[in-house]
């Protein structure tokens, strides 16, 4: 015998092109929104793990330092500033700090690099403070410095890669012509420290010239009052705080904004599905009008007649969702890559995070929608009358 | 709509998710700045083709094992894996093919050298050119003059001279060095040399496809 299922499922495949269209529109809004849930999970993550990885919530500098080598490349080494090393002592004292580390960058001019010479920068920090910051560097060879003013050099994966050395080569300071001996490679982690070559603070600051350094980085105790430490440190003369959680906190905010648009588009993506679903199934209910008259009048109820109806808006949203997700799931790696050229900033990693959980709600989401726009339908389809549905041309 | 039409939407699909994911091996040597470059190296030039390739693509294992056994040396470089893609530039002048330019990285005394090429149809070195070089006195490898004494040389020229050694005959070996404390990075310029001439051998000139 014939399930009603089976019924729904024939009549789908009488206008199989309406019927394709109208999977393809509901696979499409279900494509933009498991993605979009995928990427307000993803995103949020990406950016604790990036912020994580900078191994501190606080960052110290003079007043207009930058505080990143990447700014610091761009500025061709210049427009750095200094502070003095005591204050790291002064810092440590806080009671919210647990742990604190002095940094030293400096950039020094290589006449040999490209065509009209380049920046080699180095980042002078402390064996004793600085691995604790970032436990999860990992060395691919070798380990950190054997002292605090030994001559050597611990090397980012990419540093190492450009620079073709291996632990126990020899690289040089430009303008300096300093040796180092390479000591350490680690392993990729895909943030700035792949890039970064390590010296020995001590070394660096003697390399350079100067007993000042450019940077802290703070970490916080557990449950510390970060806004009190932070009043504390504004309070000190010359000196700028950068908090990464302010740092996230504006960073979620510029992308709440682009959330806000991007979901008002899947909104209407998936209001222009359900008209679709409404007139596929409303046309394919109008066109059957006798048949539904003779099914009335060998008995069928209006429920009956119903739930057919709505059996097929449930196979058309269960297919076109889960078809909708599947494609969102393969090709979710160019999302990422499309989220990344439209956001003004993207964390490393992946930015848009899909699981099973995520899959599942989303295809409820699809089916619930489907399901009320296929109420009236229905509910039309239901209400004829028997006699005047066959007379119907 | 026909199964078919579904495929083939679903390929084209799948290719272009595939096409524009960011290769994670490592990155081969390329131009700093082809634009500004090539026309340095290549002065009559008017247009340029940039094409990637890796062993892996053109052969594999065994590609791999012949360009070491015609490099005399058991590994290509530091951290490139046979995957690693290789940059080749494709010189036009207006739409006839003049030449190629191509590049390697080789371990130097105190940092990775640079190795660029430009070569004419027949194999030949036009110039030379080093990327990135480190050193107090590296810079005198840079000097045009030390440039101009490659002019010309092709693989045949490292058939009886061992860039590793630096033992051997013919106009080469007849080249000084003009850093002598920086031995490392001389020879390492000419292993870079004789890497270049071989890759572009095996991936261009002798490759039955004719071209990257």
């Amino acid at each position: 015998m014939i399930t009603p299922f089976q019924v729904a499922c024939k009549n789908l495949l009488r206008k199989k092109m309406r019927t394709w269209l109208t999977l393809i529109g509901i696979m499409l809004s279900s494509w933009v929104l498991v993605s979009l849930f995928g990427f307000n999970r993803g995103y949020e993550s990406a950016l604790n793990r990036d912020i994580d990885n900078l191994g501190c919530q606080l960052m110290i500098m003079a007043k207009g330092c930058p505080y990143e080598a990447a700014t610091l490349m761009l500025q061709g080494g210049q427009g750095l500033r200094y502070i003095e090393e005591s204050m790291v002592q002064k810092i440590a004292r806080e009671p919210e700090v647990e742990r604190i580390t002095p940094i030293l960058m400096q950039a020094f001019f290589d006449p040999n690099k490209g065509e009209s010479g380049g920046i080699a920068g180095f980042y002078g920090v402390e064996a004793a403070s600085f691995p604790a910051m970032k436990p999860f560097l990992r060395f691919k060879n070798g380990g950190w410095f054997k002292g605090e003013s030994a001559a050597e050099v611990v090397m980012g994966y990419e540093a190492a890669e450009l620079e073709q050395r291996e632990v126990g080569d020899f690289t040089l300071v430009p303008e300096k012509n300093v040796r180092l001996k390479v000591v350490g490679i680690l392993e990729r982690t895909g943030t700035q420290d792949d890039g970064t070559i390590f010296v020995p603070l001590k070394t660096l600051m003697k390399i350079s010239g100067t007993d000042k350094i450019t940077t802290i980085g703070i970490t916080l105790k557990k449950d510390a009052d970060q806004a009190k430490l932070e009043n504390k440190l504004y309070q000190l003369p010359d000196l700028q705080v950068v908090s990464f959680s302010q740092v996230k906190q504006t960073i979620m905010k510029l992308v709440a904004t682009a959330r806000v648009m991007v979901f008002s588009i899947a909104l209407v993506a998936l209001l222009i599905s359900m008209v679709g679903v409404v007139n596929t199934v409303l046309m394919s209910v109008l066109e059957r009008k006798q048949e539904i008259g003779i099914l009335k009048t060998m008995g069928a109820m209006p429920r009956d007649i119903f739930c057919l109806v709505w059996t097929e808006t449930l196979i058309l949203c269960s297919a076109g969702g889960m078809l909708g997700i599947a494609f969102a799931l393969i090709f979710a790696r160019v999302t990422d890559l499309l989220v990344r050229r439209i956001l003004p900033y993207a964390p490393s990693g992946g930015l848009v995070e899909i699981d099973a959980g995520l899959a599942l709600l989303t295809l409820l989401v699809i089916v619930a929608v489907g399901l009320a726009s296929g109420i009236y339908p229905a509910w039309r389809a239901g209400s004829m009358r028997p006699l005047e549905s066959i007379r119907s041309e | 709509m026909p199964m078919y039409l579904l495929r083939i939407v679903f390929l084209a699909l799948l290719l272009c998710s595939t096409g524009t994911l960011p290769a994670l091996a490592a990155v081969g040597c390329g131009l700093n700045d082809p634009d500004r470059d090539v026309p340095r190296l290549f002065p009559e030039s008017t247009s340029y083709l940039t094409s990637y390739s890796s062993i892996a693509q053109r052969g594999g294992e065994s590609l791999r094992k012949k360009i070491e056994n015609r490099l005399g040396n058991r590994y290509l470089t530091l951290y490139a894996p046979i995957d690693a893609p290789y940059t080749f530039y494709e010189i036009y002048r207006d739409k006839k093919r003049v030449g190629y330019i191509h590049g390697v990285n080789q371990k130097g005394q105190f940092g990775g050298i640079q190795v660029f090429v430009a070569l004419d149809l027949s194999g030949r070195i036009k110039t030379f050119y080093l990327q990135k070089i480190t050193g107090s006195s590296a810079g005198k490898f840079r000097d045009a003059a030390f440039y101009r004494k490659f002019v010309g040389v092709s693989l045949r020229d490292f058939d009886g001279f061992d860039p590793a050694s630096g033992k051997g005959s013919g106009r080469l070996a007849e080249i000084a060095n003009p850093a002598p404390e920086l031995d490392t990075d001389f020879y390492g310029i000419l292993r870079g040399l004789k890497k270049n001439l071989i890759l572009m051998d095996e991936f261009v000139f002798s490759a039955p496809w004719g071209k990257p």
